[in-house]
């Protein structure tokens, strides 16, 4: 997915976020919410992105760039469509996510910053996932897959591939 | 006030007092890295661990309140154990270059690694290597060094007003960052290096050059703006390494015209010493040559004088004795800003310190670019903005100020009139009326919005009126100040105690000088207008740099092709190859002498830096040329120089008490108030003005002879760039002319140049940049504008 030169918020989420703001005591208390919407109408948050987030709320750039970088779940760099996150934090680790995170790598064949080639995966390692009774867990976008194994992630791969949403 | 017990010491603070501050306060060593006094409390370096009694873990001091009957310990050993943890941690990834690092000698880290460290790490593991940041000249970058105190992100964030520096990632990868482009946007960057703990931020252009130990500090008071800052010059032998604000002085901070200025003392504009010209050269004379051949120049001659304001008291006082037995009747000017010398109401000086200004109710800029011209004063405001407090502010643009401004209101030179009878109206309404103010009202017809502003103002309990350029260097300014004093006093603002009018000047000592050229002085435009019209002979300029500064430059030049130019001073500034004589008098740094700055606040230098040159103080080449002259010399030593001063200006009995009886330099200096001369609007004159107003931009890195020659100045002044000349839209869509090139039609002709546009300036200005390619034309009050072909 490819941001626009100069990233927009449609006149629809400008409305949106005034909404939101207007339910704090200032507007800048709205960032991490708008920062969310951000991330999901350019897919992540560009420095031009960043750059109109805090025009559109009315604070400096640097205050949005903290928040940003604070937060591992705000993106600054692109990602494919599905975001792989295998957790290999304790209960995962002795449950086999160090091998499944590599079976996984291998698979796709890329590393960790990397998309694939169809513009369709990337894949992170995460700490605690908080569902460690599901242990190992493998997050893709917003969805947990637990108790993951190698064939079951091939075989998701696979259907991604063959154009099912998930 | 609270009573508590540091140490079972009773001691008893304000309530409220943290901790840390009542340990400072009564003298009780506590260390700490991110507590700063200037700064808001951040609490994140944890070196400021106390104990307190019935506490069951230690307190950070410098976040935890006072409260009655605490007992507080600061020394014990679990709090040496606890400091030697935080010591370690802290150093965990600190590089330990203290050999390579100009902080050492000068350093927290240092000094506590000593006191509470313990001497060996036990840390083996790979170190953080965080990477250096560009933040432009005046701040370098070391950021393995960097333990994460904040307190340059506060400074960004609280003083500074630019928030371009702030905290990046977190935990391990944590790191500071700064947002630039070229530098960062703050005039007061170079205070980073002074406020930095350790040395991760360090004064760039006296990097790795010297070392703390080295340096040999001199008292004394800077001279780049009327404000006079205390400053300390380090030196390491003659030569001036930097200059810091001094610890404990009256402001905090220093600008960075102020700090960097120093490159102009070794720079080749410096007059060190006498010239002659031969033919077409300048080539070095002895003393004695040089003044019989001025002498030459002076007896019998017709001579006009312009000085600069920022001498010394006693060289003042010196040219006024000049002026007095040496020379007859020569003209005498020293204010290159300002048009009309007629006496004003209220003339140049504050009534008020720049401190109390956080505190009054209400404050009101009157046409002034505070942020370049008087930074640290807009610091003041910025510090009263942050508390909420309001700054009102009418004038020709909205100025950057990197502060919050509560009313705003654009207004051309030529408007003040009817801001001032708008604001009239408005308190006569109220029943509010001063003797005099309808007579006043009567001569203007117009009514302007800004007004409303203004009179809202005014009706606070207590308001501070900081009249500025826009209205000091007006054509008509002694009746527009005339005006405001009416308004003044009608709102009750004018009464001693709490008066609120304040006139900024353009220069150092401008309350003496007021009283003591009240009725001698004339306007340097004057001066130099006699010259052209062949009624001098001679121009003696002393300190003065007609052609770089002020209002008069075009009238300068065309004087000096005319007559014949003694120049005395220390820096040439812009009069390269003009001079027939150069006289050597020290700079402010080389001198032992007192400077009154725009509070009233006097300041003695005892601890000069030797003079480079054969420069000797101002106050002696006067009292050699009275001499070779051919009269007694009335001083030979300071008292007697000191004794002349009372003798012209017997009111100013603060310097007699600071000079003769020893007193402590905290007494001020009243600037000349409650004028009785009546100045009514001359609208007329303004109506036949053509149809733009011309507002001369003044850029804090490009003004004054000092700053011109300093390379480092230069460099910042090249990233600071101001637009060379800008106008409205609005402007230009009425005349139906395009941004562009653009024909610039004033009084001495017409002259094409790029006119840019932007929006938040008044339409029907023309602003022009005193230091850009249009230069000349900013000393024009009106001009006219066509199309480009």
């Amino acid at each position: 997915m490819s941001a626009p030169d100069k990233p927009q918020f449609s006149e629809a989420r400008l409305a949106e976020i005034d909404a939101l703001a207007a339910r704090y005591p200032s507007r800048k208390s709205a960032l991490m919410p708008v920062l969310y919407m951000a991330q999901q109408d350019f897919g992540y948050l560009s420095m031009d992105t960043q750059k109109m987030v805090a025009e559109v709320l009315g604070l400096r750039l640097m205050e949005v760039r903290e928040v940003v970088t604070f937060y591992t779940m705000f993106k600054e760099q692109p990602t494919g469509k599905y975001l792989l996150e295998v957790c290999t934090n304790a209960s995962c680790m002795v449950n086999g996510a160090d091998a499944l995170y590599a079976h996984m790598k291998n698979t796709l064949g890329i590393e960790p910053g990397q998309i694939t080639e169809d513009g369709l995966f990337s894949i992170n390692e995460v700490e605690c996932a908080g569902a460690c009774a599901g242990a190992p867990v493998v997050q893709v976008n917003n969805m947990y897959h637990e108790k993951a194994t190698a064939t079951d992630m091939d075989a998701l791969i696979s259907r991604i591939r063959a154009g099912e949403v998930i | 006030m609270t009573v508590l017990y540091i140490n079972d010491e009773e001691v008893t603070v304000p309530a409220g007092t943290s901790i840390l501050e009542a340990c400072r306060e009564n003298n009780v060593e506590v260390p700490y890295f991110c507590y700063h006094p200037e700064l808001s409390v951040a609490a994140n370096c944890r070196m400021c661990l106390v104990e307190v009694e019935g506490w069951n873990k230690p307190a950070a001091s410098c976040c935890t309140p006072v409260s009655e009957g605490m007992k507080v310990v600061t020394q014990s050993a679990g709090l040496e154990k606890d400091r030697s943890m935080m010591m370690e941690y802290l150093l965990i990834h600190h590089p330990l270059d203290c050999p390579v690092c100009d902080q050492g000698g000068a350093c927290k880290l240092q000094d506590y690694a000593v006191e509470h460290g313990v001497g060996r790490g036990r840390y083996t593991e790979v170190k953080r290597l965080p990477s250096d940041k560009d933040l432009g000249p005046f701040v370098n970058t070391c950021m393995t060094r960097c333990i994460h105190c904040t307190r340059c992100v506060r400074f960004a964030d609280e003083i500074a007003g630019t928030g371009d520096m702030g905290v990046l990632n977190r935990g391990d990868h944590m790191k500071i960052d700064g947002i630039v482009e070229d530098a960062l946007a703050s005039e007061l960057s170079g205070n980073l290096g002074d406020i930095c703990p350790v040395g991760a931020l360090l004064d760039k252009p006296s990097h790795d050059v010297s070392r703390p130990w080295e340096m040999t500090r001199h008292k004394s008071t800077c001279t780049a703006c009327p404000q006079g800052c205390d400053i300390v010059i380090e030196s390491r032998a003659d030569e001036v390494m930097r200059i810091r604000p001094l610890k404990g002085g009256v402001e905090p901070w220093i600008c960075d015209r102020g700090r960097y200025v120093y490159d102009a003392f070794r720079s080749d504009k410096r007059i060190l010493s006498p010239m002659l010209r031969v033919g077409d050269k300048l080539e070095k004379a002895s003393w004695d040559d040089a003044i019989e051949k001025a002498v030459t120049m002076l007896k019998g001659k017709r001579v006009g004088i312009v000085f600069s304001p920022d001498w010394s008291v006693e060289g003042l006082a010196a040219i006024r004795l000049l002026h007095d037995i040496g020379l007859e009747n020569p003209k005498v000017a020293f204010d290159l800003h300002r048009r009309d010398s007629r006496p004003f109401a209220f003339d140049e000086g504050l009534t008020m310190t720049t401190e109390s200004m956080e505190q009054v109710d209400q404050v009101v800029i009157l046409g002034s670019d505070l942020r370049q011209r008087f930074p640290i004063l807009m610091q003041r405001l910025r510090k009263r903005a942050n508390l909420g407090k309001p700054v009102t502010r009418i004038g020709a643009m909205h100025y950057r100020t990197n502060s919050e401004i509560a009313n705003d209101a654009l207004v051309r030179p030529r408007d003040w009139y009817a801001v001032i009878a708008r604001a009239m109206d408005q308190l006569k309404v109220l029943g509010k009326t001063a003797a005099g103010m309808d007579e006043w009202m009567g001569k203007v017809e117009a009514r302007h919005e800004a007004g409303k502003l203004l009179a809202d103002a005014l009706l606070a309990d207590t308001c501070a009126l900081l009249v500025g350029e826009e209205i000091r260097s007006h054509e008509d300014a002694a009746a527009l100040i005339h005006g405001l004093d009416l308004l003044m006093r009608a709102a009750g603002h004018a009464e001693e105690g709490q008066d609120g009018r304040n006139l900024l000047p353009s220069g150092m000592n401008a309350q003496l000088l007021s009283a003591m050229f009240n009725g001698t002085r004339t306007a340097a435009g004057e001066v130099f207008a006699a010259a052209i019209a062949g009624e001098l002979d001679t121009l003696l300029l002393i300190g003065s740099d007609p052609i770089g500064d002020g209002l008069f430059s075009r009238k300068a030049k065309e004087a000096l092709a005319k007559v014949d130019l003694l120049q005395v001073g220390s820096i040439s500034g812009d009069m390269v190859g003009l001079a027939d004589i150069k006289l050597p008098a020290a700079a402010y740094s080389e001198i032992e002498g007192t400077f009154i700055n725009m509070e009233g606040r006097v300041r003695v230098a005892e601890n000069p830096l030797r003079s480079l040159g054969e420069g000797r103080p101002l106050w002696k080449v006067m009292m050699r040329l009275i001499q070779a002259l051919g009269h007694d010399v009335p001083a030979v030593n300071l008292t007697e120089m000191r004794e002349h001063v009372l003798t012209m200006a017997p009111d100013f009995t603060a310097l007699k008490d600071i000079w003769f009886a020893g007193k402590a330099q905290e007494d001020f200096i009243p600037a000349q108030r409650n004028r009785k001369n009546v100045f009514l609007p001359n609208v007329a004159k303004m109506n036949a003005a053509k149809g733009l107003d011309v507002v001369g931009r003044y850029s804090m890195y490009k003004e004054g002879a000092w700053v011109r020659a300093s390379k480092l100045l230069a460099e910042a002044g090249r990233i600071h760039a101001l637009d060379d000349v800008i106008v409205h839209p609005d402007t230009l869509a009425e005349m139906k002319l395009q941004a562009g090139d653009l024909t610039i039609m004033s009084n001495v002709g017409a002259e094409r140049f790029t006119v840019g546009t932007r929006t938040d300036v008044s339409p029907g200005v023309v602003f022009v940049s005193k230091r850009g390619t249009a230069g000349d034309i900013s000393g024009e009050t009106s001009v006219d504008l066509g199309g480009g072909q």
